[in-house]
């Protein structure tokens, strides 16, 4: 899949924000988004009270996995679901080719699972000469671009009508006119048909239901509910912390990812597949597995600093809130999963230490993903954590060491930091040479908000930095008290040397 | 070939035991544990107790649900009677034009009489022994009609469930939905729907179950609202009672 050029962040960004569109659409794209969920929790109310209700469900669910697993597992296969488990990404990709291998299967049909795109399932089944298509329209429009996506809700986010329109005309084989309902049609019928001629359906799944074995998936368009009811094997891939333990869990649920993704009350559809049709349905997999995806994740459980990532329902909100997101777009951080939750969840799965210094950084440590967070995940508590680990293992420049140290002066101070982001505004005007940020002096060297901001070509520099760096400024709000305290608690800790490896 | 042959089925389920042995058995070792953790108290079920409570009247019920279905892009009426539904089914299938319709094989439509109502369409109900012909009527029809299973007002959805009689095609398929709430189907809140769904006893539990809240739609073309993108496009809500 081809992502924009460059190795790391700071690169990777460098290339994105050459491209015009991408900057307007990302950012109008997330503050509608971001406005749709403030109205929605507002309407709703008692968000609080919610937030936290999720918050301990899924902190629950988690400390006692592996009872819920176990007992999902045993749900399933009592509704003739056979389950499978992958270790390792390559595992899945290696269950899921032998299932439709022993099927025959010469086309799959999916739909959106994040899952799907760690263990690049396409590509293995491509290999093999097995079709599959994507069918959430975001999903198949960045498919024909051979682009991963590049936000977990709106995975063509960075895609314009017109590029939208190139795109489809090429699979239609004649000019299709940039309009939306136009477009959409096309691919409506397009994949109508693959839908009826598909051998597999491939599926994500939002929640797995301990107490039913029930796959649970939340869209809009309906091609999930397709993938489910037309093929006649059905692969549900999921990763093995989507759990929760009951239905009356999942109003829980159901209350807190529609509003925080998109706003809405409920997503138009929200199906709960429990097993393979019944003897005598007409429609439903006559066969269906579910692949259970661990894939670094258990490498979480029992380490008190990142446990709390499993507890991420995907809904996206800490994308649309954070300032460094919207400004560089998804393409620019590494891997499948983008924004504050990638920035931690990409090292954490890989647990790859040269690669956090890169993407720990990329996030200004302002909090607003954490006060976005329908479940409460402290991720800028982590981004701290994988900095400090950066530091103590000695990946990291000296000069971020001693970044660190003045942390807690810092953080404690609001006025000090926004004054700190003033000063790297004019120490980056220093470092300006060919049109690139050569390397970094100055006060805020290593972690500092405008660290984040990509070097950019000489003019188009001068031309934005007005802009971004008021957006950026704006966008920094003032820390929460109980926030401070974590912050402080996190320094003390250090101090002590009470590290977890 | 339907089904997989059972050897290969065979051969999957014992890989998948001793797999699950060192997936589960890890999951338990990082949380500190040496064998799995017993069933654990689970003090945070469902939603707040604040919430529980939370009750509207009938008629609050159905204004909320109807707002809530057309400001999802779909239309409502309410009847008074289900004697009244024959008429207002056939006026919409007319106004959309249909020429075919696909129904639940379910007493409460079959009683409508649609098809001496609307003797130009072509009418067929779902059956789930006939599987393949089933799906492709469902595929070619222009309207599909269901009798909700439930309602919840706070969210605007109607409830489905699969069976033998109730193809999951039949509120797919076509593009205009027509579904059917009895009022006494409608609830306040998810939570009540989930109770219901969650106490139907594991071999009787249906394979899908399906919340809709109004017609398909995406915005993944520039946050552009589109209607009508894999599933029915128009979505009619009849409250009757
Ligand atoms: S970390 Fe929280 S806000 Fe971000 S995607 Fe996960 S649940 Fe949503």
């Amino acid at each position: 899949m081809s992502k924009p050029q460059g190795s790391n962040v700071k690169e990777r960004a460098k290339s994105a924000l050459k491209d015009e569109f991408l900057i307007d659409a990302v950012k109008f794209t997330t503050e509608k988004l971001k406005n749709g969920k403030k109205a929605a929790t507002e309407e709703h109310g008692n968000w609080e009270e919610w937030r936290e209700r999720g918050r301990l469900i899924r902190a629950h669910t988690i400390s006692h996995l592996d009872y819920y697993l176990s007992k999902f597992i045993e749900n399933a296969r009592a509704q003739g679901v056979h389950v499978h488990f992958a270790p390792e990404a390559k595992d899945a990709a290696r269950i899921a080719i032998e299932i439709a291998k022993h099927r025959g299967a010469k086309s799959v049909v999916k739909s959106k699972s994040m899952v799907s795109e760690e263990v690049h399932i396409n590509e293995a089944f491509e290999e093999l000469g097995i079709e599959s298509i994507e069918s959430d329209l975001g999903e198949y429009i960045i498919q024909l671009a051979n682009e991963p996506p590049s936000h977990i809700i709106i995975p063509a986010i960075h895609k314009n009508r017109y590029q939208i329109a190139d795109l489809l005309s090429k699979e239609a084989g004649e000019t299709l006119p940039p309009e939306t309902k136009i477009l959409a049609g096309f691919a409506r019928r397009k994949l109508r048909d693959k839908f009826l001629e598909a051998d597999i359906g491939l599926t994500g799944c939002n929640f797995g239901i301990a107490e039913t074995g029930s796959v649970v998936i939340f869209e809009n368009e309906g091609n999930a509910r397709m993938v489910s009811t037309v093929p006649k094997t059905q692969i549900t891939l999921m990763g093995m912390e989507r759990l929760i333990p009951s239905w009356d869990d999942l109003e829980v649920m159901a209350t807190l990812l529609p509003r925080s993704a998109t706003g809405q009350k409920l997503t138009v559809y929200m199906s709960g597949i429990t097993g393979p049709r019944r003897e005598h349905d007409g429609d439903g997999p006559e066969e269906m597995h579910i692949i259970i995806v661990d894939n670094g994740r258990s490498l979480q459980l029992g380490d008190p600093e990142f446990q709390e990532l499993l507890n991420c329902i995907r809904c996206g909100a800490c994308l649309n809130a954070c300032p460094v997101y919207r400004h560089i777009g998804g393409h620019s951080y590494p891997g499948t999963y983008s924004g504050p939750i990638g920035a931690v969840l990409t090292p954490a799965l890989n647990k790859n230490t040269q690669e956090w210094h890169d993407v720990a950084n990329a996030s200004s440590l302002c909090g607003a993903c954490y006060e976005a967070c329908p479940v409460k995940i402290p991720l800028h508590d982590m981004l701290v954590y994988l900095r400090n680990r950066k530091v103590e293992r000695g990946y990291t420049a000296s000069g971020e060491k001693m970044a660190m140290k003045g942390f807690k002066m810092l953080m404690g101070s609001h006025k000090l930091f926004r004054k700190a982001v003033k000063a790297g505004q004019i120490g980056q005007k220093l470092l300006v040479r060919d049109g690139y940020i050569r390397s970094q002096i100055g006060p805020l060297k290593g972690w500092t908000a405008y660290r984040h901001i990509p070097a950019l070509p000489k003019r188009s520099f001068r031309e934005q930095w007005p802009g971004l760096s008021a957006e950026i400024e704006k966008s920094i709000q003032p820390m929460s008290g109980e926030m401070e305290l974590r912050m402080e608690e996190i320094v003390q800790a250090r101090r002590k040397g009470g590290g977890h490896a | 070939m339907s089904k997989s042959d059972p050897e290969f089925l065979s051969k999957l389920s014992r890989e998948s035991q001793a797999a699950e042995k060192l997936f589960i058995g890890n999951i338990a070792t990082r949380l500190g544990r040496s064998a799995i953790s017993p069933a654990p108290e689970h003090p945070f079920r469902g939603a707040p107790e604040f919430w529980t409570s939370y009750e509207l009247g009938r008629e609050e019920q159905i204004a909320r649900f109807m707002g809530n279905w057309q400001a999802a892009g779909g239309f409502t009426e309410r009847l008074a009677t289900m004697s009244d539904l024959p008429g207002v089914i056939a006026r919409i299938l007319r106004e959309q034009n249909a020429g075919s319709m696909i129904r639940q094989n379910l007493t409460e439509l079959e009683q409508l009489g649609l098809e001496e109502q609307l003797p130009e369409l072509r009418h067929a109900a779902w059956d789930g022994l006939d599987a393949e012909d089933s799906l492709r009527t469902a595929e070619q029809a222009d309207a599909g009609i269901v009798l909700a299973d439930f309602a919840v007002a706070y969210t605007g959805s109607i409830v489905v469930t699969s069976s033998t009689d109730k193809g999951r095609s039949v509120s797919l398929l076509p593009n205009i939905l027509i579904a059917v709430i009895p009022a006494d189907r409608m609830h306040t809140r998810l939570g009540e729907v989930m109770s219901r769904i969650a106490s139907v006893p594991g071999e009787q539990f249906p394979a899908g179950v399906h919340f809709i809240s109004g017609p398909s739609r995406s915005s993944d073309i520039e946050n552009d609202l589109t209607i009508g993108v894999h599933g029915p496009g128009v979505a009619f809500a009849l409250i009757v009672g």
